[in-house]
């Protein structure tokens, strides 16, 4: 039995695949707790958590600030003592009175420690850590060699964002793992990764939504490539699918880059909860008259057209012609929107798809389809989703160092490429299958990346430095299929 | 404004032999701090892949019989020197990066960079028309300024800051006065030449300006050098652009040479150039990479200072690692600024019948 539970802004969505899929909706109101206790069957539970962690980023007002250890290079500004050369070589240790007379100076809710290389040599942001300690619980310091990827300024980005919601994370973590052991987190980029993963870079979990739907759409219909519309309380999402994937995009949080990958969708500010003035606004306040909110929204609109949705007699104080002109101007802008993406075929997701959508495809000139638990589609997508993960290895025979996702090992030599393709290829496997992988899905490991080069000293070659990046890619696991 | 840096993975391909001093690992320390620095995405740096050299750029400076004998070679394997050999599939390599310079030097005259830096390897400035010679196959420097020649730019500046005298690209502009060729280098050093008194002939006498330095000289001694003969002379010459031959191995950890400049003084020399540029030809300005031997000691960050000056951005932090001040006390001879001082003296005079600035 695979299990997906998607926590929305309204709902959580849970779906049970076994052979056949069933689907429930339980209303935030009840807490996520309450969404949990209803999964008693034994099974593999997947979470996607992406709203509460995106309300959270939205919030301003928590402090962060940044430990900053750039060494040689480019400058930046604020940066502290230390420096970790490209070997991984600390050349500069750094200056612990620095960093306490910094973090007694600027009082925050949480601390970001970067440092230019660390994901070749994390000893010095180890250190900074060690001092941020004694200001700071752990959930609330991040660090930014987990985060494997040589890009020093979208790694303090990712890092300041994993700051602001690493003690969010370790609450859902905890909250979960009280209802059910073992358990994994639905990434932004549409893989499973685990709780430990999660709390060493819980950026992953930002914006999965897409990621979820996009997974979930391929599974019920078996579309290749289609757009996924997908219509939910303060958006609309449109998801694109090729070849049965769906792309993925750099992360931009507050206009800067990250280095988490998300599954790339247009999102129109534009949802069932949205508030109707003369016509459709880009806002949401609160739910719809028909569940109990103080403004109309699309949901009242389509209740004036005749629908019953909700307590639908609390919508008849809107008006007739403004929920028209609503509900008109609403398919208009995301037939556009459908219509330059031209695709081949469109499917309908949320609860609002089975009553828009046809509309929408109309507009555009477009063949359409809504899945059963079109609904639920989000949650479907967690449920059939596979463990994935990408592992970054930097080997350099010299120093007698391999980097494996910023923690650091030994290794006596420095093979062939091959020879070091197997390894890692073996390693990538080893610890999917102890995230919970199914062993099917492990047949296609891809390699990324592989370069090496010979180290010579004094006109000798002395030994090797070598990167692969290899990856289990995200996908729909093979139990579901 | 965006600085244009000319790179494809594939001039990482190129080796004579793999204990080589131009060889692979030449770049890929560089490679890994431009990717750390997140160089690759920086809003005023765009990354762009070369074109091939076509045969008629090539032949524009090369004997059409070397290009015959180099793509003969390349399919075998050859020979030119001990320090010059021609790996097999060598000819396709030269050709990029022959590319990239042509490529770097055009995108910024047509305007679609402000400037640029070409990161290529094998490096040029040692090739004459007829011969390859010192680690260089094709004169990737010359290659572009002929083509820029032919798209319409009059008068091209050369500065090549290689610690070895760019032989190759004075013979070709010898006696070409739309060339105005400037080298500072080490002397003694391979190739030997680059004396003060070699100052082009025919209608090219006064148009090659050599500036031999000691071993020793430093940051104080480029700068001077930079301000006293390159500038004046860069403005009454009035380059409709600046090419600059830009080896690395003046740094004081390079191993083939004796010179004892620092990260930070090569990049600010280069953010000079920039602002010279900027006074004289609309800022432009483009970088050819020539040699430069600290693969893991200098070459990352004077790569990065030039990439840093080009694109405007802050040069506080670049310098090496706070241990090697040691090595660059040890570089540096502080008699050699006044030999310099006294040499660039003797230069001036030499040069005063052919320039009013130094008159």
């Amino acid at each position: 039995m695979l299990i997906g539970m998607d926590v929305g802004g309204t709902n959580t969505d849970v779906a049970f695949v076994d052979g056949e899929t069933a689907s429930i909706k339980v209303p935030n109101s009840a807490g996520i707790d309450t969404a949990l206790s209803r999964i008693s069957r034994p099974g593999r539970l997947a979470v996607s958590t992406s709203t509460p962690l995106n309300h959270l980023l939205a919030e301003r007002d928590r402090k962060i600030v940044t430990i900053l250890i750039p060494g040689m290079g480019l400058f930046y500004e604020g940066g502290m003592k230390g420096a970790v050369n490209h070997c991984g070589d600390i050349v500069e240790d750094i200056d612990r009175d620095e960093i306490d007379r910094f973090l007694r100076a600027n009082p925050a809710d949480a601390v970001a420690i970067a440092g230019k290389f660390s994901v070749r040599n994390p000893a010095l942001e180890m250190a900074a850590a060690e001092c941020a300690c004694r200001y700071f619980p752990k959930e609330r310091i991040a660090l930014s060699h987990p985060l494997a990827v040589l890009d020093f300024p979208a790694r303090i980005v990712t890092t300041r964002l994993n700051a602001r919601i690493r003690e969010e994370a370790f609450r859902l973590v905890s909250l979960i793992g009280q209802r059910k052991k073992d358990f994994l987190f639905f990434r932004g980029d549409g893989g499973l990764t685990t709780p430990e993963n999660v709390l060493k870079d819980p950026s992953v979990l930002y914006n999965s939504s897409p990621a979820a739907v996009a997974l979930g759409v391929h599974y019920l219909t078996g579309l290749k490539d289609c757009l996924a519309v997908d219509i939910g309380g303060t958006t609309t999402d449109l998801v694109p699918l090729e070849k049965g994937i769906p792309c993925t995009e750099e992360l931009v949080y507050g206009g800067e880059r990250t280095v988490t990958r998300v599954v790339k969708a247009e999102s129109l500010p534009f949802g069932g909860d949205s508030v109707i003035a003369d016509s459709i606004e880009p806002k949401r306040d609160g739910n719809a008259l028909a569940f109990g909110g103080r403004l109309p929204t699309l949901t009242d609109a389509l209740n004036r057209a005749g629908y019953e949705i909700g307590d639908f007699r609390a919508s008849l104080s809107l008006r007739l012609e403004h929920a028209e002109k609503a509900v008109d101007d609403y398919c208009s802008i995301v037939a556009a929107a459908v219509a330059a993406h031209d695709p081949p075929k469109i499917a309908g997701c949320g609860y609002l798809a089975p009553i828009l959508v046809p509309e929408i495809a109309r507009r555009a000139r477009k063949p359409f389809v809504i899945p059963p638990h079109a609904a639920c589609a989000n949650a479907v997508g967690v449920a059939v989703s596979r463990v994935s993960l990408t592992l970054f290895a930097h080997f350099d025979g010299g120093r007698g160092r391999v980097v494996m996702n910023g923690e650091t090992g030994k290794i006596d030599r420095v093979g062939d490429d091959d020879e070091l393709v197997a390894i890692c290829t073996a390693e990538v496997k080893r610890r999917a299958l102890a995230a919970g992988a199914d062993p099917r899905d492990l047949d296609d490991i891809r390699v990324l990346h592989c370069s090496s080069f010979d180290v010579v000293r004094g006109s000798f070659r002395t030994s090797r430095i070598a990167d692969i990046v290899v990856q289990v890619a995200p996908g729909i696991t093979a139990e579901a299929r | 404004m965006t600085t244009g840096l000319i790179f494809d993975r594939e001039f990482l391909l190129h080796e004579q032999s793999p204990s080589h001093p131009e060889r692979r690992e030449r770049l890929s320390y560089t490679i890994d701090q431009m990717e750390e620095e997140g160089l690759f995405h920086h809003p005023r740096i765009r990354v762009s892949r070369p074109p091939r050299a076509t045969r008629e750029q090539v032949e524009r400076v090369h004997h059409p019989e070397y290009v015959r004998f180099l793509e003969e070679a390349s399919r075998r394997g050859g020979f030119i020197d001990f320090d010059t050999v021609v790996p097999t599939g060598l000819l396709d390599c030269a050709l990029l990066a022959a590319g990239g310079a042509l490529h770097a030097g055009i995108s910024v005259w047509k305007g679609d960079f402000t400037n640029a830096f070409a990161l290529v390897r094998p490096p040029g400035h040692h090739a004459r028309a007829g011969t390859g010679a010192g680690f260089c196959y094709l004169n990737n420097m010359a290659i572009m300024v002929r083509h820029l020649q032919h798209e319409g730019v009059r008068k091209v500046l050369v500065l090549d800051w290689d610690a070895h005298h760019g032989d190759g690209t004075q013979s070709i502009f010898y006696a070409d006065p739309s060339v105005l060729f400037t080298s500072i280098h080490q002397k003694p050093l391979y190739p030997g030449s680059g004396d003060i008194d070699e100052t082009g002939e025919g209608p090219g006498l006064g148009y090659t300006v050599n500036m031999p330095v000691p071993p020793g000289t430093g940051d104080v001694s480029y700068h001077y050098l930079f301000d006293t003969v390159i500038a004046p002379l860069a403005r009454e010459f009035s380059p409709d652009i600046i090419a600059i031959s830009a080896g690395q191995d003046v740094h004081f950890t390079d191993p083939l040479t004796g010179l004892a400049v620092s990260a930070r003084g090569y990049a600010e020399l280069v953010r000079k150039a920039v602002m010279l540029a900027d006074s004289i030809c609309n800022g432009k300005l483009v970088a050819v990479l020539e040699g430069g031997y600290s693969v893991e000691g200098g070459l990352p960050y004077t790569n990065l200072g030039i990439i840093a000056a080009l694109a405007g951005l802050p040069l506080e932090s670049i310098r090496e690692p706070a241990g090697y001040q040691e090595i660059l006390l040890r570089a540096t001879d502080p008699s050699a600024h006044e030999r310099v001082c006294q040499t660039a003296g003797e230069l001036r005079k030499l040069l005063a019948p052919h320039w009013n600035c130094f008159s």
